[in-house]
Order: structure tokens, then sequence, then C-alpha cells
């Protein structure tokens, strides 16, 4: 049954548009099957139908089906009949649309079965704009808009919390194509949005509803913050444009703004001042699924808000409530949004004035006393280091440097250096790992010589950590670092270091310092390489072990690469040549790969040196030795036979 | 550049071997990436493994260098996470004493590598028998389920179960360490004894063949009455014993959860290694892997290690409760 319902398009095409009509579409609406994998089935491929009922104006015939299964109990069911009947919608003519499709709507949200109801709610604001308008009479009733909107009051005030739920998802999306479709005039004295959305707004937000409508409130204010930020510039950039021969800096100066725009604003004033309340209001709900939500979506709301008055030393302080809440999930999530709300460009009261509980925009404190977001909230991050959860501080951990650009040089070495110092500390590995693989951004901004007086005994301790991949981390970072910190100082504290993880237990370790004197031989010279690294190559060449005896012939083929070749060819590859006799096969095939690797650098031994000895592995008893060699030599054979062409 | 001239060149001068060494590097590829084999290249690798295995003995001769292993158990990304601790194959020699499948989720993946990795390099892989290479266990611990959902069909799980008949069942390196899954039997004083079962059958419910597998060490002396059902429990006596009777220093087994991946028992004649971290999932324990080295065989090293980070996954848990939605 479900592949045949997948294909309805199939049977609609054989059929032709009259009976897909008149036989398939209402056979379909019959209540084929009440099986909910057929069901959505059907649901999907009725859009498919779009080409075969006959064209555009017969396109009306679709729905019906799809109004019954976007009233079945099943969610599934119902999301797939919904997205078919946006997609079939869209492709009817604008009559028919007014007709049927919003008649649909209307018929779903007053159905006295929930489902149906619920389904409404998710499609009034795919239909707002298409809805016819009185907009020559302005002020009017608004007519189908207006019905709808109160349709859609009606959904949030249903008596099943299930169409409540669903409605207070949607409310944040309805409003701002409302605001989008309707412009300015919508945010008027008993327009759409101050006399009927704000008020579902407030009582979809308020403690006597259950925490899964709530939890919705957070992402509704964004899209709130959203759109009237989008009115705001657009009525500021208007009269900027209409009044541009007075144009003047002093910004919302009388006469600038003509008298509409004027009131505009004070009236995205008020609804600023009316809307905080709910957010505040958010990160101290009893329920702390809402808190979480509030905690992890914190930088839109901040980022919708940051450039509507006022709105910052509400949500500022609120967010640091946010940081210390009981709940460490919540303090958590909150955490990762630090950088991305310090971000934010907006000024705010410093630290201190929080707390008056008042939303006053009023301007009480002298503006050259407020500061950037980022300088506020870095006070915080000491507090953060000390959290007990290891989650707290492992997030902070993760996104803190990131506020290091935001900060700028002398703030970041004031503030934010002695907590990320702390963080290289910390008890738990995660937290070190995290810190010191986002190190880098705060290298660029507070410079390298710091780095070597502050952050290199940290990172040192760091370097025989107990857990491999923070010393792997470290590692990654020498070649940055020897970078930074210059020839002469390097050999003097890292070098031992570098060459001491050849030796270390872990087989990652020893790779990735072998791929190390690569790098640190390329950036510091092959005669500090022969000098430095090469004395302790070696003697990782007699260690007893084998697996440090292979990492040594890996770490010479490495490092050859990166030398001029001279000093390769006199320097490495006698050593390399030397050590196809160790015991070991699997060392002996490693001098095999890697004379195939470096062969290519030495024309003049390669027939003198290289290939006697390659001859030589290729009657090993040992049959991988024996493969290793035969494709090092083929290769170099391949590659020298080409050369010498050319 | 050089690699890739070097593979193509050598696969057109030797085409017989180096076409099926390709065939099996492209199996490699894919299975150290995580991707499952098709069922026809199943039953590609399992055909050629039969061959290699056949040619194996019921005590498996090794040479140190290698580093010995414990259950896998079908914890693929953990295996992966092994081999960052100590070295890829082939560059590092490994001997696996059984339990690849069952329990874990991924034991398609990890048997598969681990047969295609003694296919491509017999000298460097050595992989024992466990009691879970068995038709009858894997049919209630997962491995035939997960085949079932993986291919469709029980083909794959009768493909594998077929083969797990051909692995050796011991292996002792360089004379001086005995390995084997489980551990030792009543009926088996010799290695001699082991070489002379007939290996290539189901893992029966009792005799040697089973012991072996299913045996473990325990605190009081002599045999005892294994609590598991099958094999039996011996003491410090019988592992002295054994171990001065064929001239051995050491018997290393797996087959039993041990909180620090290793654990030494009978007096240092005994060592349990155990290479599954947090083993399904949720044990908390710490794996191991011992490294013997050529040099001094008597002195193994072991590392421990703690299960890989999940990919994908940030560090730090960013855990959304499931009821949001």
């Amino acid at each position: 049954m479900t592949p045949a319902a997948k294909r309805l398009s199939v049977v609609a095409a054989a059929l032709g548009p009259k009976r897909t009509r008149e036989e398939l579409l209402p056979f379909l609406s019959d209540g084929v099957d009440d099986d909910d994998e057929v069901l959505g089935a059907i649901a999907t491929s009725l859009r498919d139908l779009v080409p075969h009922v006959g064209g555009r104006n017969h396109l009306s015939s679709l729905l019906h089906p799809l109004e019954l299964l976007l009233a079945v109990e099943e969610n599934v069911v119902r999301e797939r009949a919904a997205e078919s009947a946006i997609a079939v919608g869209e492709q009817m003519y604008d009559e028919d649309y007014r007709a049927e499709f919003v008649g649909m709507i209307s018929r779903l949200a007053t159905k006295e079965w929930f489902t149906a109801r619920i389904s409404a709610c998710g499609l009034i604001h795919v239909a707002f704009p298409r809805m016819s308008s009185s907009s020559s009479s302005s002020g009017g009733d608004g007519g189908m808009r207006m019905a709808h909107l109160a349709h859609f009051a009606n959904l949030c005030r249903d008596d099943a919390p299930m169409v409540r739920r669903i409605a207070s998802r949607n409310l944040g999306p309805l409003l701002h194509t409302v605001v989008v479709t309707i412009g300015p005039s919508c945010l008027d004295e008993g327009g759409a949005v101050s006399a009927i959305l704000l008020d579902l707004y407030e009582s979809l937000a308020g403690g006597d509803q259950p925490d899964s409508v709530r939890l919705h409130t957070t992402q509704n204010c964004v899209h709130l913050g959203q759109a009237i930020t989008l009115m705001k510039e657009r009525v500021l950039s208007s009269s900027s444009l209409s009044s541009s021969s007075s144009s003047l800096s002093g910004g919302l100066g009388d006469g600038v703004l003509g008298e509409e725009g004027e009131n505009t604003l004070v009236r995205i004033n008020a609804i600023v001042k009316r809307i905080l309340p709910l957010i505040v209001a958010t990160i101290d709900d009893r329920s702390w699924r809402v808190r979480w939500t509030a905690a992890s979506k914190f930088a839109s709301v901040v980022h919708a808000f940051s450039k509507l008055d006022g709105s910052m030393d509400a949500l500022v302080p609120a967010y640091e409530k946010l940081l210390q809440d009981p709940e460490a999930e919540v303090r958590t999530a909150a955490t990762f949004n630090f950088s991305e709300v310090a971000k934010t460009g907006a000024m705010v009261c410093p630290a201190g004035w929080a707390g008056g509980g008042g939303f006053d925009v009023g301007p009480a404190d002298p503006s050259s006393r407020r500061i950037p977001v980022a300088l506020r909230l870095v006070k915080r991050v000491v507090q953060l280091t000390e959290d007990d959860s290891e989650n707290v501080r492992a997030a902070l951990a993760m996104v803190a440097t990131d506020l290091a650009p935001v900060l700028g040089r002398d703030a970041t070495i004031t503030h934010l250096l002695p907590p990320m110092l702390l963080l290289l500390r910390d008890s738990n590995s995660e937290v070190r790992l995290n810190i010191i693989s986002s190190l880098s951004l705060l290298n660029e901004v507070i410079g390298a010589e710091l780095l070597t007086q502050s952050l290199l005994p940290a990172i040192l301790d760091l370097a025989d950590d107990g857990k491999w991949r923070i010393r792997l981390a470290v590692i990654e970072r020498i070649p940055l670092l020897a970078k930074q910190l210059g020839k002469e100082f390097f050999t003097d504290r890292l070098l031992s270091l570098c060459v001491g993880w050849l030796g270390d237990d872990i087989s990652s370790i020893r790779e990735a310092a072998a791929a190390d004197l690569k790098e640190l031989t390329a950036l510091l010279g092959s005669e500090w390489a022969v000098q430095n690294l090469l004395p302790r190559v070696k003697q990782m060449m007699e260690h007893q072990s084998y697996l440090r005896r292979m990492n040594a012939v890996r770490a010479l083929s490495l490092m050859a690469t990166a030398m001029d070749a001279h000093t390769a060819q006199w320097e490495i590859l006698p050593i390399l040549l030397e050590m196809h006799c160790d015991p070991v096969p699997n060392v002996r095939f490693n001098v095999a790969k890697g004379l195939g690797m470096i062969g290519p650098l030495f024309q003049s031994s390669y027939e003198g040196q290289i290939l006697p000895i390659l001859t030589l592995m290729m009657d090993d008893p040992d049959r991988d030795v024996r493969y290793f060699a035969t494709q090092a030599s083929d290769s170099l054979r391949a590659f020298f036979g080409t050369s010498n062409k050319s | 550049m050089v690699a890739e001239q070097s593979q193509s060149s050598t696969a057109a001068a030797a085409p017989s071997q180096s076409q099926s060494s390709h065939d099996l590097e492209q199996y490699l590829a894919k299975l150290t990436q995580g991707t499952p084999l098709s069922e026809s290249e199943v039953q590609h690798l399992c055909n050629k493994a039969r061959e290699t295995l056949t040619l194996e003995a019921n005590v498996q001769p090794v040479s140190a260098p290698v580093t010995v292993c414990g259950d896998i158990h079908g914890q693929w990304h953990d295996l992966m996470e092994l081999y960052r601790i100590g070295g890829s194959a082939p560059d590092t020699n490994y001997l696996f004493m059984g339990d690849y499948v069952d329990r874990g989720y991924y034991s398609v993946e990890t048997v598969s590598l681990l047969v295609c990795l003694k296919v491509r390099y017999p000298q460097r892989v050595h992989i024992l028998r466990g009691n879970h290479e068995s038709r009858q266990i894997t049919q209630v611990y997962g491995f035939y389920d997960e085949c079932v959902r993986k291919y469709g069909s029980a083909n794959v799980w009768k493909m594998f179960t077929d083969l797990f008949d051909y692995f050796p069942l011991t292996a002792v390196v360089e004379n001086q360490i005995f390995c084997l899954h489980g551990g030792l039997s009543p009926s088996v004083d010799a290695l001699d004894h082991i070489r002379q079962l007939d290996r290539v059958q189901e893992v029966p419910h009792e005799g040697p063949m089973c012991d072996l597998l299913w045996s473990d060490p325990d605190d009081r002396s002599g045999w005892g009455i294994s609590p598991r059902g099958a094999g039996f429990t011996f003491g410090r006596d019988v592992s002295e014993q054994f171990n001065q009777r064929n001239g051995l220093t050491l018997v290393a087994r797996a087959h039993q959860l041990v909180m620090e991946g290793y654990n030494w028992s009978h007096e240092k004649n005994v060592v349990t290694i155990f290479s599954a971290p947090n083993y399904c999932y949720r044990c908390g324990n710490q794996a191991a892997i011992m490294e013997v080295d050529d040099n001094d065989k008597s002195k193994p090293t072991f590392l421990q290690f703690d299960p890989a980070p999940r990919r994908g996954e940030p560090h730090v848990n960013r855990r959304t409760p499931d009821y949001f939605l």
C-alpha cells in the first residue's frame, strides 16, 4: 500500500486530469486507509499531482484530501500534509487561494477536534501575506486578515494546551509576517501588533501556562526584535531620504523625521518596553527548560534587540543572571553564547548599575559612562573559571578566547589573560584541551612577547600532561610557538621537549613529534636542524624499542624533505641507509618507505647508494620488507626514468 | 605524488600478487574509514582469509616484538583509538586474542578490518579465536542481528562464523609468552596436546578446545567449576605448573573485564588484558595493550587508554534533553 501511495502521480498520469479529479482524489478522500505510514505517503505525494489535475484553476481539488489529512491524529502525517498544502497553495491563483486555501484554514481553526486546530496554527502565518486586505480604507476592519488574526488569537487561548503550544511556536513567525506585510502602520495604536499580538505574547508567556508553551517565548521575542528593528530602520532611512536637505547629525531631532516617523519610533519604544519584561521573566522562570532555552538562544535575543534603545540595560544583567543559574545545564548553555553576546556592538551601563528592576530608557546616566557589552561581561569570566561544573568551564574554555579581538589588546591583557591562565591549569582535562586549542586567537591579539611571559609556563606544564590528547594539542602548536619565539629562545626553552616527545609511549605523540621536526627544520634551517635535532634523532635510532627506532626513521625522512639537498644528502641519507640492517623487519620496511619518499631528492646518490640497498632489501627474508622495497624501487625508477627523458 | 606513482607501477609489474593486494588495500581504505564492505567483498575476503588461516597452527608461533591485545567487542571507534595509542598496522605488529564481535555496535566493521589486516599482512597481524567467535554465541549477543540489519540477510554472518572455525586457538610469543582467549584446560598439560586438536569446527560445549576459550584464573588453587557454565577456573598452582612444564614465562589472556585494562594474577604467571574501553559503552573501565619488546621479553610495557572521543561532537556535553520536541 505504501509504495502505491508514494507513486500517485503515475496513477494520475494514467487516468488523465478529469478522472484524477473525479475518481482518484475522491477515492483518496474516502478514508482509504488508517495506517499512518500510508497516510503519510499520500500526504507527501499529493503535491506531485499538481501537474495532473488539469491546470492551475483546478488545484483546489487537491486541497480536499489534504484538509482531511491535516486533521488526522498522527503528527508526522499532518506535517507532511501541511508541507504539501503549502506547495499546492503556492501554485494557486490568488482568487482561488483566498477562497479555498484560506477558507480551509478558517475551517481547520474552528474544527472540534484539536488536531485540526493544531494544523491551523502553522498555516495562518503562511497564508497571511496573500489574504485580501482592505488596504485602501486604512484602519478599517482589515477583512480577511483581521479575521484570521482573530482565529489565531482564539487558538492561543484554546482549551487544549497542545494547541496553545503549537500556537505559541507560531506566534513569532506570525508577528514577523504581519509586520513585514503591513508595514509600520501595524504598530499603531489599534493596529494588529499592539491590539492583538502583543497581548498574545503576554498571555502565552504568563506563569499560568504550561512550560511547554512558555518555552517559545524566547524565540518569539527574537522574531519580534528582528521585525521592529526592521521597521525602525525603514523609518529612519525613509526620513533621511525625504529630508536629506536638512539632515542633521542630531539623530532624532524634531522636524527631521516627520510626524508619522516620530510616532512610529515612540511606538517602537513602547513595544520594547512591553516585551523586555517578558524576556527578563524567562531567566527567572521556575522551569529550568524555559531558562535553558533562554540561555541557549540568548545571543540571538541580544542581536535582535541590539539596535533598540535601552534593551541592553535590561538584557545584559539578565544574561549575567543566567550565567549564575542554579542548574549547570543552563549555565553551560549560557556560557556557550558568551562571546556571541559580547560581540554585539551595543553599549551598556557598567556593572553595578544593574538590578534596579526598571526598564526605563531615560537618559538618567550620562552616556559617557556607558561601556561596550564585552567590557562589562569580561568581568564575569573570572567567576566562570571557578564554576563547580566542568561542563561550564569547558564551554568557557571553548569560547572565551573569541573575546580577545572584541576587547582589543589592553583589555585582553588586563581582564582576559589571568582567567585564561587559570583555565590552562584547570583540574579537568577537557577544559585544558579546549583552552589550548583556542589559544592562537589570543596570540594574535596580545602578541608573542606577552605570550612568552605569561602563557609559556602554563603551556610547558601541559607538555607532559597525563592526557595524551593535551600533549598532542601542545605539539601541534609548537611550530607556531617556534615562529613567534625566535630561534634562540626556542632552542633554549622548547627544544628538549620537542625531541623528548620522540620517545613518548603513545604512538600518535611520537608521530606528531616527528612531523614537528620537519616543520622546525623548514622554519629554523638545515644547519640548525643538523646541530640541534639530528643528535637526538640518532640517539633514538639506537633505542631498544623498535617502535621508537621506526619513528626516528620516519623523522629522518621528514626532516630531509625540508632540508637543502646537499645537507640532506650528507647528513641524513647515510644514517637512513644504515638502518636497513635493523633486526626488526618493521624498521627495515620503513627505511624502504623513507627511501621511496626522499629518493627523488638525491639524483647523484640514486644509483650508487640508494638502489643497491633497495635491491638488497628486495631479497629480505620478510615478505613485507620485500614488498615495500619493491614499491620504493619501482617508484624511484619511474621518477628518474621520466626525469632523464625530459 | 610519489606514493601514487609507486602503487600504479607495482600493479603493472607484478599483476597476480599485487592485484589481490590492491583489492585488500581498497578494502582497508574503506574499513579504516568505518565503511563496511559489500556482501560480495566480504565473500572474497573470507575466501582469502580461509587460505591464510588454514596454514596457521593451533599454537601459532609469533615473534617479538609484538603488541598483544584483548577483547574488542565491536567497538570500532575504540579499535581506532587503540591504533592511535599503539601505532597502526603494519608498522606495529599486533596479536589479538579474540572476541572481536558482539556487544558493541560495529562488530561487522571491526571483524572485517581485523581479518583484512590479517590477510594483507599475515606476518604483522595475528588473530586468535575468542569464545564469541562462534555461531551460537553471536546469535545471542548481537553480531547476528547486526549483520541482518546492515546487510539485509544472515549471509555475512554465515561467512564470518564459517571463517571463525579456522582461527588459531592460541599463540606463543618467542616460546615464552602463551597467548589465548580464555585460559588453561584440565585436559591440556602441554602445548603439544593443543597442537593435536582438530580446531576447524564450532566451539564445542566441553573439552579442551572449549576450555581454552572459556576458562578463567581464580584465587582458589586447583581446578574449579566455572560460573560461566563452560570452561573451568584454575589456580596459581595450575598456572605455575603449566608454565614450568612448557618452558613459558607467562600466560597472557583476555576474556574478563578488568577496570585498569590489564591485571596481573597468580604471582605474575598470568596477565589479563582487556582492550575495550568503557565496555558496552557503560562499564567505565580503561583499556590496555601489552607491548612485548624484541630485547627484553620478560618485561612487557602496558599502555592504558580511554574511549575515543566521539567524532563530530564537541568535547563538552551539549546534551539537549530529548523531551524538548
